[in-house]
């Protein structure tokens, strides 16, 4: 029933799409594509905004947070208050003036006529496309994994998963992918590609617009089922108060007598600890070979909390005959460790951070992370591009502004509330949304209510990734072959070699994202301080200051960039993970913005000022 | 004012600026106190009171920590008011020029 749901949703997505490239038709290509003619009315300007913000991050990696954190996220998230204020108000006005008058189509092209410069309009389009693909892998890898949580009970997907597996066994980078991860990724990449070659911006806005709605209707849906089935708000936190986090441990799983034959126990699997007392999780399948009564060691998940691991013992099937036995000490938290009370209060507890998960300097971080990279990110930017009018602008900002209320907090409320109907998800934090969705619907005697739910998170991806597939291939054929390589490709060429190139950048995508990194948040986050790193800051100046030189642009696009990337590249050489380098706890981004304000600022002062023909075309009481 | 090139301009008179770029950079300016503002008033109090006494019961009010009621609850509602406040009555229209459609609708008429 649940894919039934899912898939009727799929058909309107395909339905819209259609119907854009219908309207389109009669329009000039290029602006019509990228940009859906700068028209886009109060509704579609919202909701589109609103849905690219709110990415797979918001919905897969944001949850799984909460989940392993517990309610210090809400002090995490807490810039999003006023984000619709500064991420939209900051620059749309401005920008979408600025981008008339020059009568550009991206973000690059308004820089380069800005400032009449071929250097900075390069170096623009080589930045988009280089982190905004970070994003596109994130995006696939999200996709992709709540796919394969919802088929993985459907008997045909299994037999699709072991064709596939056996049809890519021995194929070089594709054959070391998960099978079902695989089948997964290619449906999802093709679904998006289709839909997003076929109709352009406008059919990006529109499929953006249905899930904005999904994703407001499944959050508001789940926040009700979760408040009634943990027996209210109050008594969920009173609960998590007395939590205690999760330990890891190695165990060996025994039965009574030996297995004829291989006896294989799946991740996700609970046991009782021999004598009883103790309950496990496994965190990886386990197996008993054939005439043999223990299997050797996996990784596993021990329940803490007394309450939680009584509630686990009457899951646990009661003839079950196989016991785990302890391999090795188990492991707790760096901060946390046997503490009541770490999921209710700040900082939060960590795994491997001693000071917890979010002290007062990171928090400041995020703060202004969200807003300020929120503001810097092309992909919103070429949005405040195309809305029509001041009015519209206003009201989307209000409208955006109860979305976002509606959408991040009582997402903190609903996974919270997780941890007492989900234990022990931190085998594989990052499905916890679907496994929500799931047994939420379950409880609740309406099954295919998950189709629609899970839509939600689907909808953010898919809604996310069409706007960065858009994107890149916007700079691709617009920034370098129509600018640099052929001025004078006719429509015809144009229309062509975009097709071309939105399908071999998905395809590009899917390649590059088969081993993906664990988890998907941190390349969220790598991408958007990325772009917020080398367009924040340079774009504000490039708006608000005449005085703004192209060698100063290239200077702080260059710079804030490089900071992002020196600052990610000593944090892997530190601890061998996708890991930022803290300094002085603030994230890179801040740093960059720090430096990237420097560079704009000395570098204008230095150098020669732009025409004062270009400055009265943009700042100029004659505007034009 | 001062030359730097030919042509160009070191940095223009305030009355040589168009009307509709000097109440941007005032909407711009406000909107970076709002922010100051806000994140003076989670930090500040989360800082504060978000790390809760060693040993004690949480303080739940309607069913959420006190912490997040005070600290992120009530200042998120304030700054929905606020933004309303701005985007209805303190925001400006401003003429953004012609739209695409409207370009090819001039053309067209002529």
């Amino acid at each position: 029933m649940a894919l039934i749901s899912f898939g009727i949703y799929l058909a309107f997505v395909f339905l819209l799409a259609l119907l854009a490239n219908r309207v389109g038709k009669s329009k000039p290509f290029v602006s019509e594509y990228f940009l859906g003619s700068k028209s886009i009315g109060l509704w579609a300007f919202a909701l589109t905004y609103a849905a690219t913000a709110a990415s797979g991050g918001s919905f897969m990696g944001f949850p799984s947070l909460i989940y392993t954190h517990g309610w210090v996220l809400a002090w995490w998230i807490a810039g999003y208050m006023v984000v619709p204020m500064i991420a939209l108000g900051l620059l749309a006005k401005r920008l979408n003036q600025v981008g008339r008058i020059a009568g550009a189509i991206t973000i690059p092209e308004m820089l380069r006529h800005r400032f009449n410069s071929q250097m900075v309009g390069n170096l623009a389009t080589f930045l988009v496309v280089f982190f905004m693909f970070f994003f596109l892998m994130a995006q696939f890898k999200a996709g992709a994994e709540i796919m394969a949580t919802l088929l993985e009970g459907v008997p045909v997907y299994q037999k699709l998963v072991v064709g596939v597996e056996s049809a890519t066994a021995g194929l070089p980078w594709i054959g070391n992918a998960r099978a079902d991860y695989l089948l997964c990724l290619i449906v999802f990449a093709i679904s998006v590609i289709v839909y997003t070659t076929f109709g352009g911006f406008r059919a990006v806005v529109w499929t953006d617009v249905m899930q904005g709605i999904v994703m407001g209707i499944g959050v508001v849906v789940m926040l009700v089922l979760v408040i009634s089935q943990v027996g209210g708000l109050g008594n969920a936190t009173r609960q998590l108060d007395e939590m205690t986090p999760p330990k890891f441990v190695s165990v060996t799983i025994a039965s009574e007598a030996p297995v004829e034959k291989d006896l294989r126990l799946p991740r996700g699997e609970w046991l009782l600890v021999k004598g009883g007392y103790e309950v496990i999780r496994l965190g990886s399948a386990a197996t008993i070979p054939a005439k043999s009564e223990v299997s050797a060691p996996v990784d596993a998940l021990l329940i803490t909390t007394p309450a939680e691991r009584d509630r686990v013992k009457r899951r646990i099937d009661a003839d079950l005959k196989i016991t785990a036995s302890m391999a090795s000490e188990p492991k707790g938290y760096a901060y946390g460790e046997d503490k009541k009370g770490v999921y209710v209060h700040a900082p939060g507890p960590h795994r491997i951070n001693p000071a917890g998960f979010l002290g007062v300097m990171l928090a400041l971080s995020f703060f202004a992370f969200w807003n300020f990279s929120g503001a810097g990110q092309p992909s919103y930017m070429v949005r405040q591009m195309a809305f029509r009018d001041t009015p519209t602008l206003r009201r989307s900002m209000v409208m955006v502004a109860f979305y976002f209320s509606l959408i991040y907090f009582p997402l903190v409320i609903i996974f919270t509330c997780a941890r007492i109907l989900l234990p022990g998800m931190e085998i594989y934090p990052d499905r916890v949304m679907p496994e929500m969705a799931n047994v939420l619907t379950q409880n609740a005697g309406v099954p295919w209510l998950a189709g629609l739910l899970v839509a939600a998170p689907f909808a953010a991806v898919m809604s996310s990734v069409d706007s960065f597939l858009l994107l890149v291939s916007s700079g691709v054929v617009r920034d370098i072959y129509q600018e640099s390589i052929n001025p004078k490709a006719s429509e015809k060429q144009i229309k062509r070699l975009t097709y071309i190139v939105t399908v071999s950048v998905g395809v590009l995508g899917v390649f590059a994202v088969l081993h993906p990194p664990e988890f998907l948040q941190d390349l969220i986050v790598f991408a958007s301080a990325g772009l917020g790193a080398c367009f924040l800051m340079p774009m504000i100046f490039a708006l608000y200051w005449p005085r703004t030189t192209p060698a100063a642009m290239a200077a702080g696009m260059g710079s804030g960039g490089l900071v992002i990337l020196i600052l990610y590249l000593i944090g892997y050489l530190q601890t061998r993970e996708f890991q930022e380098y803290r300094l002085f706890d603030l994230h890179p981004f801040i740093w960059s913005v720090i430096v990237s304000t420097l560079c704009l600022y000395f570098v204008s002062r230095s150098t020669p000022a732009i025409s004062i023909t270009l400055r009265e075309r943009f700042f100029g009481k004659e505007q034009k | 004012m001062e030359e730097s090139q030919e042509g160009s301009i070191e940095e223009p008179p305030v009355e040589d600026l168009a009307a509709s770029f000097r109440q941007s950079r005032k909407e711009f300016w406000f909107m970076v106190m709002t922010w100051v503002a806000f994140a003076a008033w989670t930090l500040g109090f989360n800082f504060l009171f978000a790390k809760g006494e060693e040993g004690e019961a949480v303080e739940v009010v309607f069913g959420i920590p006190k912490w997040v009621v005070f600290g992120i609850a009530i200042p998120w509602m304030i700054a929905l008011g606020l933004t309303i406040w701005f985007a209805m009555f303190y925001m400006k229209d401003t003429d953004l020029g012609h739209t695409d459609e409207e370009y090819a609708n001039e053309k067209g008429e002529a």
